[in-house]
C-alpha cells in the first residue's frame, strides 16, 4: 500500500508553536537541573531519543519504506523526514570514505528562532534533541548510530551541521527458547 | 514562576522589528509538535507526584510561552496597539492569539452568570489533549493547562490580572477569573 | 468477518489484544495462548524464509485453514499486527497497514500516558479501533 503525496504531513501546525513549546522546555529543565548543563545536554538527547522512538511509527506508516540495506539509503529516509516533520531539506554531505559516516547541514533550524545563548550557557547544546531524535529513530529499525552536533548557529556557526555515523546492525529479538 | 531571568531575556525574542514581518507562517508537521508535547508531559509527569502537580508544571511552561508570544503577536498583528478593555483583550485572546498558536479560534467566549469577575473560553477540541482518552472522572489530567498557562501570562502580562485554569466542560473550558481592580478598572473607564 | 487481533512490539510484548467474532473460546488461557502464538510466529517466519528458493523481504504474509486464515503485517520497527478472518476476507494486510497509519500512529503512538512496551489501555485507542474495526468491509462478510 503505497500511499501517494507522503511528501509533507496533511496536518499542520505554526513552526513557531513548536519553537516555543521547546524553548519552555528547556528552560524548565535548565531551571530542574540548576543550570548544570552536562545534564541539561544529557536530558535533551534523552527527550530526543524518546521521540525517535515513537516518530519511527508515524514515519513507517506513511511512508510504507522497507529497512535500509545501507547507510545511503539511510541518509535518504532521514532527508525525507526532516522534510515531512520540520519541512526543511538538509544538504547530505561529507561522506566518510567507507560510506559510514555523513553530514546533515542546515541554515534554517526550527527550533532556535528567538534564541540566543548568553556567554554561560555556550556549552548548551541546544539542537541535541534532535541528535537523540535520529538515534532512537534508527535504534528502532536496527541501526545503532552515533549522532552529535558538530556546527550550531547558536555559537556562531553559519549553519547547523549534525554528524551521523553507523556503529552496528543490531540483531532481531528473538524469544527465549527459540531458534 | 521565579525562573532565573538570565535565560528569560536571552530566549526572548530578539528586536522583533529587526524581524521580517512575514515570519509566522512557516508551518511544520503536527505529528513532531504531538511527539514534543507528549515528552513535555511525560518530563512533567516524571517529576509530579499528582495530577494537579503536573498540570501545575505544564501551566509554568505555557506561562513561558505566554512571555514570550504578547509582544510578538501585538507587533505583529495588531500594530503594537494594547487592548484596554477586557472583552476586547478577551476577544483578541479568542482570536489572534489562537489563530496564530493553533490555527483556529477558539469555539466560545461567555461570561459568567453569578460572578463578574469570571470569563469562559471554550475550545471543543484542544490540539494538546487530541490524543489522550476523555477521563470518566473529570479530575484527572487535563494537558490543556498548558494553554491555560499561556493565556494567563498574556493576560497578565497585559496588565489584566488572573488566574486562568483548564477543566473538562464542553470539550475543554478555560476559566478565566479577574482580579477586583481589573474589573473596577474596566467599569471606571465605562463610566467615562 | 473479523475474529481477532493481536499487536506485539519486537520484543515479544503483547501491546494489546482485542476479539470481535469469536464464538467458540480459546481452551488454553488467553495469556498463554498469546505466548504461543508469538512463538508460533517466529518459527513460522523463521521457517519460511529457509525454505524460500530466493532472498526475500518480507516473508511470511498470512496462513489460511478451512475454518480461518490468520494475517501478518510486521513493520520495520519489529511492531507485529496478527488478524485473525475469515477465510474470504480479502486485503487484510492493506487494512492493517492503515489501522496501524490511522489508529496504532495516532491514538497509541502519540499518547503520552502509553509508555512504550506496556499494554495499552487508552479507552480512546480502543473506541477508535473498534470503529475502524466495524467500518472495514472485511467486518461484516460472512463466508458460507
Amino acid at each position: 500500500m503505497s500511499r501517494q503525496n507522503t511528501r509533507l504531513d496533511q496536518k499542520k501546525v505554526n513552526t513557531e508553536l513548536l519553537t516555543l513549546a521547546y524553548g519552555s522546555f528547556v528552560t524548565q529543565i535548565l531551571h530542574d537541573q540548576n543550570l548544570n548543563i552536562d545534564e541539561v545536554n544529557k536530558n535533551l538527547e534523552r527527550i530526543g531519543y524518546n521521540i525517535g522512538l515513537r516518530l519511527i511509527e508515524d514515519f513507517l506508516s506513511r511512508t510504507a519504506a522497507p529497512r535500509c540495506l545501507e547507510m545511503r539509503e539511510t541518509a535518504d529516509r532521514i532527508q525525507q523526514a526532516f522534510r515531512i516533520y520540520l519541512n526543511i531539506q538538509p544538504a547530505i554531505t561529507n561522506w566518510s570514505s567507507s560510506s559510514d559516516e555523513f553530514s546533515l547541514i542546515f541554515e534554517n533550524n526550527p527550533l532556535i528562532d528567538f534564541v540566543e545563548l548568553p556567554p554561560e550557557f555556550s556549552n548548551l547544546r541546544y539542537s541535541a534533541i534532535i541528535c537523540g531524535c535520529i538515534r532512537g529513530a534508527l535504534e528502532m529499525v536496527q541501526q545503532e548510530v552515533q549522532c552529535f552536533l558538530v556546527q550550531d548557529q547558536l555559537k556562531s556557526d553559519s549553519c547547523t551541521e549534525i554528524r551521523v555515523k553507523f556503529i552496528r546492525r543490531l540483531e532481531d529479538a528473538i524469544p527465549a527458547g527459540e531458534d | 514562576m521565579d525562573k532565573f531571568e538570565a535565560l528569560k531575556i536571552s530566549t526572548k525574542p530578539k528586536n522583533v522589528l529587526d524581524k521580517s514581518l512575514s515570519k509566522g507562517k512557516g508551518e511544520v508537521s503536527h505529528a513532531i509538535f504531538a511527539l514534543l508535547f507528549s515528552e513535555m508531559v511525560q518530563y512533567c509527569q516524571s517529576k509530579s507526584y499528582t495530577v494537579p502537580e503536573l498540570q501545575a508544571k505544564l501551566h509554568e511552561m505555557g506561562a513561558d510561552v505566554g512571555n514570550r508570544v504578547v509582544d510578538l503577536y501585538f507587533v505583529r498583528d495588531r500594530n503594537s496597539k494594547r487592548e484596554t478593555k477586557i472583552i476586547q483583550m478577551l476577544l483578541f485572546i479568542k482570536t489572534t492569539l489562537w489563530k496564530n498558536l493553533f490555527g483556529k479560534e477558539a469555539e466560545k467566549l461567555e461570561q459568567s452568570h453569578d460572578d463578574e469577575r469570571t470569563y469562559y473560553i471554550i475550545e471543543k477540541e484542544p490540539l494538546v489533549n487530541a490524543y489522550i482518552s476523555v477521563p470518566k472522572d473529570k479530575s484527572s489530567l487535563n494537558c490543556a493547562s498548558f494553554t491555560a498557562g499561556i493565556v494567563e501570562s498574556v493576560l497578565t502580562l497585559c496588565g489584566f490580572n488572573c488566574k486562568v485554569s483548564s477543566h473538562w466542560h464542553k470539550g475543554t473550558t478555560y476559566m478565566v477569573k479577574f482580579e477586583d481592580h481589573v474589573i473596577n478598572r474596566d467599569k471606571q473607564m465605562e463610566e467615562k | 468477518m473479523i475474529n481477532n487481533l493481536y499487536i506485539f512490539d519486537k520484543y515479544g510484548n503483547l501491546l494489546y489484544y482485542d476479539e470481535w467474532n469469536r464464538p467458540k473460546k480459546g481452551e488454553i488461557k488467553q495469556e498463554e495462548e498469546q505466548k504461543l502464538m508469538y512463538g508460533m510466529l517466529i518459527s513460522i517466519k523463521s521457517f519460511v524464509n529457509r525454505l524460500s528458493p530466493t532472498d526475500t523481504r518480507e516473508g511470511f504474509l498470512y496462513y489460511k485453514t478451512n475454518k480461518y486464515a490468520l494475517h501478518y503485517l510486521e513493520t520495520p520497527s519489529g511492531l507485529k499486527f496478527v488478524m485473525n478472518t475469515d477465510v474470504a476476507a480479502m486485503n487484510v494486510r492493506e487494512f492493517l497497514q492503515q489501522l496501524y497509519g490511522k489508529v496504532w500512529v495516532e491514538y497509541v503512538v502519540r499518547d503520552p500516558l502509553w509508555e512504550p512496551g506496556t499494554e495499552v489501555t487508552s479507552s480512546l485507542f480502543k473506541s477508535k479501533l473498534d470503529d475502524f474495526v466495524k467500518q472495514s468491509p472485511i467486518f461484516g462478510i460472512r463466508n458460507i
